[in-house]
């Protein structure tokens, strides 16, 4: 499924983040949305998840538009956000949290990316299924809210700094997963990340925003060859 | 003797004042809403069912479909008024006036509907009927006081944990948000939640009913001690709510023996302001700590 973004303005109140940002995300790809802080790409996700109003412009998932639809709806066609910070549920245990999630978005169906897999991808969340997500490391817990954003079937998926809290080495792993998972499921992905290193060896496309506006946008093999540094 | 009769008589109480505070927290933690007007719908269920009695309607049954009717006024005022309110991002003081109006209305509709009086269950003979354990005598609906209200603790308990809606209302109760992005549907968690506190609640006013009498503004103190019981016991423990409804009801009854009744309120709450000074997360409260 294609994530496309058209010269949408979204903002707080009167004022606005982000003016005129376009890109466009095939399925099975991934975007790098880089940028200093308080450039705009949070903003942009929220955008596009729903959680804040556009002023202006257009968001399609494939060819249906979207922007008008509430986050209930782009939920269910297939959007999930992997939200800073806050994405596990404390309150419940590990295999729970798995379960409850498997069960709303899989209901029994053998197609989509199950929970065994995730006990694969992150075999600390098996060893730990019984123990309180809440109680667990800020690193184990990141593993557990990305397992619960990939399972199922999402099409479009948006991740918002995934590598917090966790181990270099980790970071590097779970970009890796998820770069094999977007191209085996199809999925098209956004990815905020601060670790820009990391990310380039997984995007596909790279876009940076500065004052909420697009300065860079290019195939990430232009990127490799491009001081990017001076657009931040 | 009398100070057992006190205790049981206290944990009769208790267990009446823990189902009202378990289907208040259970409503609290998973919605937000400091839903007051729950004391309304305890007043409507025991009425209800005094009303089908009346019509001679076989007992267990007139319980059966007040809880059914109440669930039903539960499922209503969440649809119709607290989901609202919250879509049009009132906020959370907005709700509680909203609901403290919501329980004036059901007040008032109460005594319209049937009568602003104190009511007995008259046509059920078998409520004045008292059980001997040792020195202790209890009446058949303080024993199904109790009984019922253990079987409505545990039997949440194991709903909570053991059924898919039981761990998917935990969810949405432990993070709203996250469940709305990953497909949980909060929204419609909260009418299962409020439907089925609407229910529980009828038991424990059916049975004080039964036991005593019914008034329609008397179900403002049980909320109230309903209330304390939760915050006490660490707001969104069901165990943690229970117990200290326990603690309160053997509390108020056993502190019979050294001041005169009319005190015995005061007193417990005084206790309460106490404890709650030296442990203000309550009884039960967990350790949880969020990714940063």
């Amino acid at each position: 499924m294609s994530l496309k973004v058209q010269n949408i303005q979204a903002g707080y109140g009167d004022k606005a983040i982000i003016g005129e940002v376009s890109f466009e995300v095939q399925p099975g790809t991934i975007l790098g949305l880089f940028g200093h802080n308080g450039a705009g790409k949070s903003t942009t996700l929220r955008a596009v998840l729903g959680s804040l109003p556009i002023s202006s412009g257009e968001i399609y998932l494939d060819s249906k538009r979207i922007d008008h639809l509430p986050i209930s709806d782009r939920i269910e066609a297939g959007i999930r956000l992997l939200p800073e910070g806050r994405g596990v549920f404390v309150g419940l245990t590990v295999e729970e949290n798995l379960s409850v999630v498997a069960e709303a978005n899989l209901r029994g169906a053998t197609a989509g990316i199950q929970t065994e897999e995730i006990y694969e991808l992150f075999p600390i969340l098996k060893d730990k299924r019984h123990s309180l997500a809440g109680g667990m490391s800020g690193g184990q817990q990141q593993q557990l809210a990305f397992g619960l954003t990939i399972l199922g079937s999402p099409r479009c998926v948006l991740l918002e700094e995934p590598s917090v809290g966790l181990q270099p080495d980790l970071v590097e792993d779970l970009f890796s997963h998820f770069r094999r998972i977007c191209t085996q499921y199809n999925i098209a992905a956004v990815l905020i990340e601060h670790k820009i290193t990391s990310a380039l060896k997984i995007v596909d496309n790279v876009l940076i925003l500065n004052s909420g506006q697009v300065v860079f946008h290019e195939d990430v093999n232009v990127t490799r060859n491009t001081d990017i540094w001076g657009y931040f | 003797m009398l100070f057992l009769q006190l205790i049981a008589d206290g944990l009769v109480n208790g267990c009446a004042i823990g189902v009202v505070a378990i289907t208040f927290t259970y409503v609290y933690t998973t919605t937000g809403v400091f839903h007051v007007a729950h004391a309304g719908v305890f007043t409507l269920g025991g009425y209800l069912a005094w009303y089908l009695s009346k019509e001679g309607i076989p007992f267990v049954l007139c319980v059966a479909l007040a809880m059914v009717i109440c669930a039903a006024v539960g499922a209503a005022i969440e649809k119709g008024i607290y989901e609202k309110l919250l879509k049009r991002q009132a906020t959370p003081l907005v709700q509680l006036i909203a609901s403290l109006g919501l329980l004036a209305v059901l007040q008032n509709l109460v005594a319209i509907l049937f009568t602003p009086n104190v009511l007995q269950f008259e046509s059920i003979a078998w409520r004045m009927k008292v059980l001997h354990f040792g020195p202790i005598d209890l009446t058949i609906p303080q024993v199904l006081t109790v009984f019922t209200a253990f079987a409505a603790v545990y039997g949440l308990i194991y709903f909570s944990t053991k059924t898919n809606l039981g761990r998917r209302i935990r969810a949405v109760a432990s993070n709203r948000t996250l469940a709305e992005i990953t497909r949980l549907k909060p929204f419609e968690v909260y009418v299962y939640v409020m439907a089925i506190s609407s229910a529980l609640v009828v038991l424990p006013s059916v049975f004080i009913g039964l036991d005593q009498a019914m008034q329609p503004y008397s179900s403002v103190l049980v909320l109230l001690t309903a209330v304390i019981a939760v915050i006490s016991g660490g707001l969104g423990s069901i165990r943690g709510a229970f117990s200290a409804s326990l603690v309160m009801g053997i509390v108020q009854n056993a502190v019979l023996i050294v001041v005169p009744g009319r005190w015995s309120i005061a007193l417990t709450f005084t206790l309460f302001i106490v404890f709650i000074l030296f442990r203000p997360t309550g009884l039960f409260a967990t350790k949880i700590r969020r990714a940063s």
